[in-house]
C-alpha cells in the first residue's frame, strides 16, 4: 500500500535539499562506498565491512552512503571519506586492510592519506590531493548522462531531486506535448542503442501514429560483450531513465511504459524497482502526476538470456510472452509495436539524456558534439588499455584521445593495434584512423559503427582473425535461427574462421567469407544478421595480411592461435631453473640445471604451460 | 493502387503484399515458407525482391512487404539473383538430399553446392515454420512450435514428448514443402512422425478402415456440424459409394450435388 506523501514538486525539492544539507553539513562523517556491480565484484562489501569494524572499534558513528559506479572501474573498490565541512576524499583499490588504514588515518587521526587517495570530489579541496575530475582519465570527459554516477545514492530519490531531478518533468508537463517533441528534435539526439535514429523524429511518428493505448519501452537488454554503459546508468542513476521515459510518454500520449532489463543485471532490477516504488510514493508516477491530468506507470520485465532480444521487435515479442524472434520492420514499430500498438522504444542512455535536454534546452545539447552527432556518448572502455571503465565524451572527440588520454594508453608498452566499436555488430578500426572523430557517421564510414558504446582496445598480441572468429561464435549462439541467411550464413562463416584459426584455411576462403558478408548484409531479416558481416569484413579489409599468413603459412603473427606459432627458449636469457621442464606435460623440454634448456618442437603440443611457468621472460613466442 | 513490377504496371488492393500482387498478375516469385492459408513469416528468404523507395534500393521479402501505390519492384535484378542464389546454396548445405531444393537450385542455374554441410536439417527440415503456423492458426491445436535457438532450433512438441494437443490431422505433413513430416497409420492409431504424436484411429463406420485420427474427426464434427457427420465418419471409398447411390436415386448429374443429401441414419 503506497501513500502519496506529496504531489508538489517545490515541496519535494525543499525537503530533498534539506536532506542533502543534513547529510553534507551534519555532524557525522560520511563514508561513500561504490557498490555498483564493478565495485562489488572487486570486493567493496568486504572493504566496507572492514571499515565498519574499524569505526566501531573507535566508537565513531558515520553515515554510510552507497553510490554507484563513478566510471573508474579498474580502481574499484572505491571508498570516499568526507568529514563534516571537509573534503570528500576518494580512495581507490581499497582492500579490507587499506580500509582499516584509511579509517584509522583519516577519521581517527584526522589525517587524510594523499599516498592512498585518488582525488577529491566536490568543492572542498585537500592539500596534496588533486581534484578527481581534473585527473587525466576524467578531465576530457563531459559528464551529462553520468553526471550523478558515484555521487548520489541511487536508492535515495531525495538525492536525485536535490540535484534538480524531476524538474524537467514538471517543465515538460507545463508544455504542449508537441513542444516537448520539438525540443528533442532541436537537440539532435540520436538513439544511443546503436541505430542512431533521430529520437525526436521517432517521437513525432509515435505521436502521429493512430491507436490507443500507446507504449514507451526502455531497452535495457545491453547484450554486447564488454558493454556496461546501460547497466551502470540503471544501477547508479535509475531516476534519470524513469524521468526521461515519463517525458517521452507525455510527448507521444502514452500512459504505460516498460523497462526490459536483461536477466543478467539483477542489481539494475533492484535499483529500478526501488526507484519506481519511491517515485510512486512521491506522486511522481501513477495517476495525476504532479497534480496534472497526466497518468503514467512503468513495469519492469526481465529478459531470459538472449542477445537477440535487444532487437526491438524481438524485445516486444518477448514482452508479449512469445519467444524472442524479430520480424521484418517494413511496418515500423512506432505504428505497430507492442501488442500491435504504437510504441516508442529507446535505449537506456537515450532516455537518460532527455531530462537535461528539457531542463537546459535542445539548443544547449546541440552545442555539444559534431554537426550530425550531437551530445555525448558513454563508452565502456575495455581491453588492452590501462584505465578501463566507463567514460562519457562529447561526440567528435578522437579515438586517440579516448584511448591514450583518457584510457592511459596500452599497458606493458605494447603497440596499439585496433579498437573495436559496436560489439558483434561493429568492426575493428586500425591505428591509421586513431585521429578519427568519434561520431555515428564517421565510424560507419570506416566499416564499423557506434553501436551501444563498447570500445575494445587491442594490441599487438591480439589476433584479428580470432577477433572475427570470437564475434561470429557469439553470434551463432545468439542467432534466433529464424532466417536462413543468418542461421546458415553465420555458421558457414564460423566454420571457415575456425578452420583458418586451426591452420586448415585454404586459398579462396577469404573470398567466400566476403561473399557471405555481402549476402548477410543484404538478405538477413534483422540487425543481428545484417551487421554480422562487420567484424569479418573490417578485419579482412584492414588486416588482410593476418588472414593470408594464417592460410598460406599456417602462422599466426600475433602468436595467439594455438599451434600456429612456436615457443622457443631464448638461450641467452634462460637461467636453467628447470621450471618449464617440470611443467611440460609432453616431456618436450630438455636441459640441465643452470644450462639453457631447449624445446623439442616435434613433441611440443603448444599448450603454453612453459611460457606461463617461466619467471625470467626467457621463452619467446615465434 | 498500382505498383510497377519489372517495369510492368500491376494493380493491387490495400493490405496486399508485393508477393500477392505479383502472383495475382501472373508474375512468378519463388517461395518456400509462404502459404496463403497462414500469416507470412519471412524466414526462408527465397522470395527476396528489390524495391526502390525514395531512390534507395534494398532487398525485402516480398511475402511480407506491403504493396503501395507507385512502388517499384524488381524480381530479377542482379542483386536479387545473387541473393537468391546464396540463400538456396545455404539451404542446400543444410539439406543436401532434398529433391525440392535440388529442383529449385537447378531452375536457378546452381550446379555443385558451394558450401559444405555444417548444419543439418533433420529430414530436410528448413525451419520454414509452415507446420507450426498451420497447426496454430488453421487447426487451432498449437501442438508443435519452434524450440531452442539458432542452429539448435527445431520444431517439436512441449518437452519433446507426444502431445495431447495434437489432433493428428496431418495438416503439418500436408503443408510441409520438404516432406519432412510423415503421417503413419496403423490399425489402432495415427502417428505424426517425427513428433511422436500418437492418437487413436477413427474407423470408417461402413467398412471399418482407418480413415483419420479420432481427435481430428471430433474437431471436424465440431467445425462442420451434425449434417456432415456421415461425411466425416466414412472413408473416401464408402463416401463415393454413398454419393453414387444418392446421385442415382435423385437423377442428379453434374450440378445438382447441393440437393443430394445422405439420409440421416440410412446407410446404403
Amino acid at each position: 500500500m503506497t501513500t502519496k506523501l506529496a504531489v508538489n514538486l517545490p515541496e519535494l525539492q525543499e525537503r530533498a535539499r534539506r536532506q542533502w544539507d543534513d547529510l553534507k553539513h551534519g555532524d557525522q562523517p560520511i563514508l561513500w562506498v561504490g557498490v555498483g556491480t564493478c565495485g562489488l565484484a572487486a570486493g567493496a562489501a568486504k572493504a566496507l565491512t572492514a571499515a565498519r569494524e574499524e569505526l566501531a572499534a573507535h566508537g565513531i558513528e558515520a553515515r554510510i552512503v552507497p553510490v554507484g559506479c563513478i566510471g573508474a572501474c579498474y580502481l574499484e573498490p572505491m571508498l570516499d571519506i568526507e568529514e563534516p565541512g571537509g573534503p570528500r576524499v576518494c580512495y581507490a583499490e581499497v582492500t579490507p586492510e587499506k580500509a582499516r588504514l584509511i579509517v584509522q588515518s583519516h577519521l581517527v587521526e584526522g589525517q587524510p592519506r594523499p599516498d592512498l587517495a585518488l582525488g577529491t570530489v566536490g568543492e572542498v579541496e585537500a592539500p596534496g590531493i588533486p581534484r578527481l575530475f581534473d585527473l587525466p582519465m576524467f578531465a576530457p570527459q563531459v559528464r551529462i548522462v553520468t553526471r550523478n554516477l558515484g555521487l548520489i545514492n541511487p536508492e535515495e530519490i531525495g538525492h536525485y531531486i536535490a540535484d534538480g531531478g524531476y524538474g524537467a518533468l514538471q517543465r515538460a508537463l507545463g508544455m504542449d506535448p508537441v513542444a516537448v517533441i520539438k525540443e528533442v528534435e532541436k537537440s539532435g539526439l540520436r538513439g544511443r542503442g546503436g541505430g542512431g535514429f533521430p529520437t525526436g523524429r521517432k517521437w513525432r511518428s509515435g505521436r502521429e501514429a493512430h491507436g490507443e493505448p500507446k507504449y514507451v519501452i526502455c531497452n535495457g537488454d545491453e547484450g554486447d560483450p564488454g558493454a556496461f554503459m546501460d547497466r551502470s546508468v540503471m544501477e547508479a542513476n535509475p531516476h534519470a531513465v524513469i524521468e526521461g521515459m515519463m517525458i517521452g510518454a507525455y510527448a507521444i500520449g502514452s500512459h504505460q511504459g516498460f523497462i526490459y532489463v536483461r536477466n543478467e543485471y539483477p542489481l539494475a532490477v533492484v535499483r529500478l524497482t526501488k526507484a519506481l516504488e519511491d517515485a510512486r510514493k512521491h506522486g511522481l508516477l501513477g495517476d495525476n502526476i504532479l497534480g496534472t491530468e497526466f497518468s503514467f506507470d512503468v513495469r519492469i520485465s526481465r529478459g531470459g538470456g538472449a542477445f537477440v532480444c535487444g532487437e526491438s521487435t524481438a524485445l516486444m515479442a518477448s514482452l508479449e510472452g512469445r519467444p524472442g524472434e524479430p520480424r521484418a520492420k517494413y511496418v515500423h514499430t512506432v505504428e505497430v509495436g507492442l501488442h500491435g500498438q504504437p510504441t516508442v522504444l529507446n535505449n537506456v542512455e537515450t532516455w537518460a539524456n532527455v531530462p537535461l535536454i528539457i531542463a537546459r534546452g535542445g539548443a544547449w545539447f546541440a552545442s555539444i558534439g559534431t554537426e550530425k552527432s550531437k551530445g555525448t556518448k558513454v563508452f565502456s572502455l575495455v581491453g588492452k588499455v590501462r584505465n578501463t571503465g566507463l567514460v562519457e565524451v562529447p561526440m567528435g572527440m578522437t579515438l586517440r584521445e579516448i584511448v591514450f588520454d583518457i584510457g592511459g594508453g596500452i599497458p606493458d608498452d605494447k603497440a596499439f593495434k585496433a579498437v573495436q566499436t559496436g560489439g558483434p555488430s561493429g568492426g575493428c578500426i586500425p591505428a591509421q584512423f586513431l585521429d578519427t572523430p568519434v561520431d555515428f557517421d564517421r565510424l560507419t564510414e570506416l566499416g564499423s559503427m557506434m553501436g551501444s558504446g563498447g570500445l575494445i582496445v587491442m594490441d599487438e598480441d591480439t589476433c584479428m582473425v580470432n577477433v572475427a572468429r570470437y564475434f561470429l561464435e557469439f553470434l551463432q549462439k545468439e542467432s534466433c535461427g529464424k532466417c536462413t541467411v543468418c542461421r546458415e550464413g553465420v555458421s558457414q562463416m564460423l566454420f571457415l574462421l575456425n578452420r583458418i584459426c586451426a591452420g586448415e584455411g585454404r586459398e579462396g576462403d577469404v573470398e567466400v567469407l566476403l561473399d557471405l558478408c555481402e549476402l548477410l548484409e543484404n538478405a538477413a531479416l534483422c540487425g543481428l544478421g545484417t551487421t554480422a558481416c562487420n567484424p569479418v569484413r573490417s578485419t579482412i579489409n584492414y588486416f588482410r595480411g593476418e588472414y593470408d599468413e594464417h592460410i598460406r603459412e599456417k602462422h599466426c603473427p600475433a602468436h595467439e592461435c594455438r599451434g600456429l606459432f612456436r615457443y622457443e627458449i631464448v638461450a641467452e636469457k634462460c637461467r636453467g631453473c628447470m621450471a618449464c621442464l617440470k611443467e611440460c606435460p609432453q616431456g618436450a623440454i630438455s636441459g640441465e640445471r643452470r644450462k639453457p634448456h631447449t624445446i623439442d618442437q616435434e613433441k611440443c603440443v603448444h599448450c603454453g604451460l612453459c611460457f606461463a611457468a617461466c619467471r625470467f621472460d626467457s621463452i619467446a613466442k615465434v | 493502387m498500382a505498383l510497377t513490377i519489372d517495369g510492368k504496371q500491376v494493380e493491387a488492393t490495400p493490405g496486399q503484399t508485393v508477393l500477392e500482387a505479383a502472383r495475382a498478375a501472373g508474375i512468378d516469385i519463388p517461395t518456400l515458407c509462404y502459404h496463403p492459408a497462414v500469416t507470412p513469416y519471412g524466414a526462408c528468404r527465397v522470395c527476396l525482391v528489390e524495391v526502390s523507395v525514395r531512390g534507395r534500393r534494398r532487398l525485402v521479402t516480398s511475402c511480407c512487404y506491403p504493396a503501395s501505390d507507385g512502388l517499384e519492384v524488381f524480381t530479377d535484378s542482379e542483386k536479387v539473383r545473387r541473393a537468391r542464389k546464396g540463400v538456396v546454396e545455404l539451404l542446400l548445405a543444410r539439406a543436401p538430399e532434398s529433391a525440392r531444393l535440388r529442383a529449385l537450385a537447378t531452375s536457378m542455374g546452381i550446379g555443385e553446392p558451394r558450401f559444405p554441410s555444417v548444419t543439418h536439417g533433420e529430414r530436410d527440415c528448413i525451419l520454414c515454420g509452415l507446420c507450426v503456423a498451420v497447426c496454430r492458426e488453421v487447426m487451432g491445436a498449437a501442438a508443435i512450435a519452434f524450440v531452442d535457438r539458432g542452429v539448435e532450433r527445431v520444431v517439436a512438441t512441449p518437452f519433446r514428448e507426444g502431445s495431447e494437443a495434437c489432433i493428428a490431422c496431418g495438416a503439418c505433413a500436408a503443408i510441409c514443402p520438404m516432406g519432412s513430416i510423415e503421417v503413419r497409420e496403423s490399425e489402432t492409431e495415427v502417428e505424426i512422425a517425427p513428433f511422436k504424436n500418437r492418437r487413436p484411429a477413427l474407423r470408417c463406420q461402413k467398412c471399418g478402415k482407418v480413415i483419420a485420427a479420432a481427435p481430428f474427426g471430433e474437431r471436424l464434427q465440431e467445425r462442420l456440424g451434425e449434417k456432415l457427420t456421415l461425411a466425416v465418419m466414412t472413408c473416401p471409398e464408402c463416401k463415393r459409394k454413398a454419393t453414387a447411390v444418392v446421385v442415382k436415386k435423385t437423377g442428379a448429374v453434374g450440378g445438382a450435388w447441393s440437393h443430394a443429401r445422405p439420409r440421416q441414419g440410412k446407410h446404403v
